[in-house]
């Protein structure tokens, strides 16, 4: 196991909701990884991928995010309120609740990078403006998970 | 009279509520409330060629898909007279076990576990209890894995067929599973002690009846064409054609969930009726039964959680019984049987996760759908719930809501509905 892992979450057949994998495919296979990166493009259920979690010394998760920003926009968080304890979802966990429990589980930090949408609907395709930001998003990824970019980091409570 | 309304039971599939109205302290009516949009799913496939069907019936649901696409190959096949190989028989065996054990891991250790150690959700347990979480996660990802490797997704598989399978697994896929469903088995050992840890959940008794697929060579889930039903020592059996004279089903005004009677009385399918009607499927399960201290026949709908454990521990020894047959003998990179369409109907009954699930198709002579019928084990499961719901008030001392609130949604999550697989369409005249 290594210390890192990206997690690139979303749908690919809705439009810029599947930016998450997109990125992450094209980070596995960036020359500039490190050896240390476990990189993993998922669907939309962290769930799936919570068990990798435990062991980690840093974790990523690349998500959309329909936040009102222009589309395209990168955020990078990381999560430090409170879990929900609402328990009003289902099976898949919202997933905020997901972050939120691969908090607790992962003893280690977990970040969350954002980018902005500008459609999340049937499609397979990218919006061109979230398209055009696949090379910042890869090396902002890039850039997290080898621990360069903590100082740009915002502590903002997202969940 | 007095009502308490549960808009919303959480850590259920779907979306359902329950309301129970009480005239002082009786009790005058109690409903499981269904209200998820009725997905009309076997009135799309009419018109649609056999080959589509598989793949838009899965999508009744993401936890279920598994069940839903080989109950509909079984029943096609069937309608057209298909042999399937043994070869084929075994992977659909193994599929059916990666759902049962990603669905009940999922159950046990997200949904149920919270209620018994007094937490509001998993996120809350895992802030105190990481390592109950992180187990049921790591056997979750297992039926993940399992369903992936075999079905090409882990959720709506593309690869089962009519006759077969698209890709037969390769040999290194065979052993990667092996390595995972072997730390499987030692992770289910923990999953027992944890759940021979809970406390007792006991507030509600009541006599119901059990039904369950009589298991063919073995094979609790896939395999097999009759049903068995029993109750206070009478059984009966029902040929998978004759389903309809089991269900019987009929519509309710306050759910879009049909409802399912045999003689006038409801009855309860999932993994307590499984093991009721065809009894622990190896000594090591017997001996887990006893350590549980689950015994059999029960009256306590919170005991499916326990048969639910028992069964995860099947599942993964199963499966991993399954991937070493099948890398002691070899995977024959053999093609599916072939299918040739003919005018026809065909049944198929299986055990998904929660239970019983009926597929029934008729065809044209091209093979294009002329009627289809889906009953599910949560739809069938309604009635049963509903019963014991109305027991879990009546035999409730304490008749303060939040008290009440609390045992009525611990009995329905024990049932572990599936609600979004319950709604499909609701004829009423």
């Amino acid at each position: 196991m290594k210390p890192v892992l990206v997690i690139g979450l979303g749908n690919p057949l809705m439009g810029d909701d599947g930016v998450g994998p997109r990125a992450a495919t094209l980070l596995a296979t960036d020359p500039r990884l490190p050896d240390t990166v476990d990189v993993i493009a998922g669907g939309s259920d962290l769930l799936r991928f919570a068990s990798d979690v435990p062991g980690r010394e840093r974790v990523v998760v690349i998500d959309a995010a329909d936040d009102g920003n222009p589309p395209g926009t990168i955020r990078v968080r990381q999560p430090t309120s409170p879990p929900s304890t609402s328990g009003q979802h289902a099976h898949h966990l919202s997933a905020i609740e997901a972050i939120a429990l691969l908090r607790l589980i992962a003893d280690a930090p977990v970040f969350l990078l954002t980018v902005s949408v500008e459609t999340a609907s049937p499609g397979w395709a990218l919006s061109p403006a979230v398209e055009s930001r696949l090379a910042d998003i890869v090396s902002r990824a890039l850039a997290v998970a080898s621990d360069t970019q903590s100082a740009s980091i915002s502590d903002t409570p997202v969940l | 009279m007095s009502i308490i309304v549960i808009e919303h039971l959480a850590r259920v599939e779907g979306h359902g509520g329950i309301t129970v109205e009480l005239d002082g302290d009786a009790v005058s009516d109690v409903r499981f409330d269904i209200f998820e949009g009725a997905r009309l799913l076997e009135a799309l496939v009419r018109g649609k060629d056999y080959r589509d069907v598989a793949p838009i019936v899965s999508r009744i649901c993401a936890i279920c898909s598994v069940a839903h696409c080989l109950t509909s190959l079984k029943a096609t096949e069937a309608a057209f007279g298909v042999r399937v190989s043994r070869q084929t028989e075994l992977l659909r065996e193994l599929m059916y076990r990666g759902e049962s054990i990603e669905s009940h891991a999922l159950h046990l250790f997200l949904l149920a576990a919270p209620d018994y150690l007094g937490y509001p959700s998993a996120t809350a347990l895992a802030a105190d209890r990481a390592p109950i979480v992180i187990l049921g996660l790591r056997l979750k990802k297992l039926g993940n894995l399992i369903q992936e490797t075999i079905g090409g997704r882990a959720i709506h598989p593309v690869n089962a067929i009519p006759g077969g399978f698209g890709r037969v697994p390769s040999m290194d896929q065979l052993i990667d599973l092996r390595a995972a469903a072997q730390q499987g088995v030692g992770d289910c050992e923990s999953a027992l002690e944890f759940i021979a840890s809970l406390p007792e959940a006991d507030f509600c008794h009541d006599q119901t009846a059990f039904a369950a697929l009589i298991p063919g060579e073995g094979d609790r889930y896939y395999r097999g064409d009759q049903v068995a039903i029993s109750a206070d020592g009478d059984r009966a059996i029902v040929r998978a054609e004759d389903y309809r004279t089991l269900t019987n089903e009929e519509a309710v005004a306050h759910s879009h969930a049909k409802h399912s009677l045999f003689r006038g009385k409801p009855f309860m399918v999932g993994a307590l009726a499984r093991l009721s009607v065809n009894g622990a499927p190896s000594a090591a399960i017997e001996a887990a039964r006893e350590h549980i201290r689950l015994r059999l026949p029960s009256d306590n709908p919170m005991d499916n959680n326990k048969a639910q454990a028992l069964e995860l521990m099947d599942d993964v020894r199963c499966a991993l019984g399954v991937v070493e047959q099948l890398l002691e003998t070899g995977v024959d990179d053999e093609r599916p049987a072939p299918v040739r369409p003919r005018a026809g109907s065909g049944t198929a009954i299986t055990e998904a996760p929660r239970g019983m699930l009926v597929h029934s198709y008729s065809f044209d002579d091209i093979g294009r759908v002329v009627t289809a019928d889906v009953i599910t084990p949560t739809a069938i499961n309604a009635a049963s719930l509903e019963a014991r719901l109305r027991r879990t008030v009546e035999q409730c001392a304490d008749r303060r809501e939040p008290e009440m609130a609390r045992r009525l949604q611990m009995v329905a999550r024990a049932y572990d509905p599936c609600i979004s697989c319950s709604v499909h369409l609701v004829g009423r005249r």
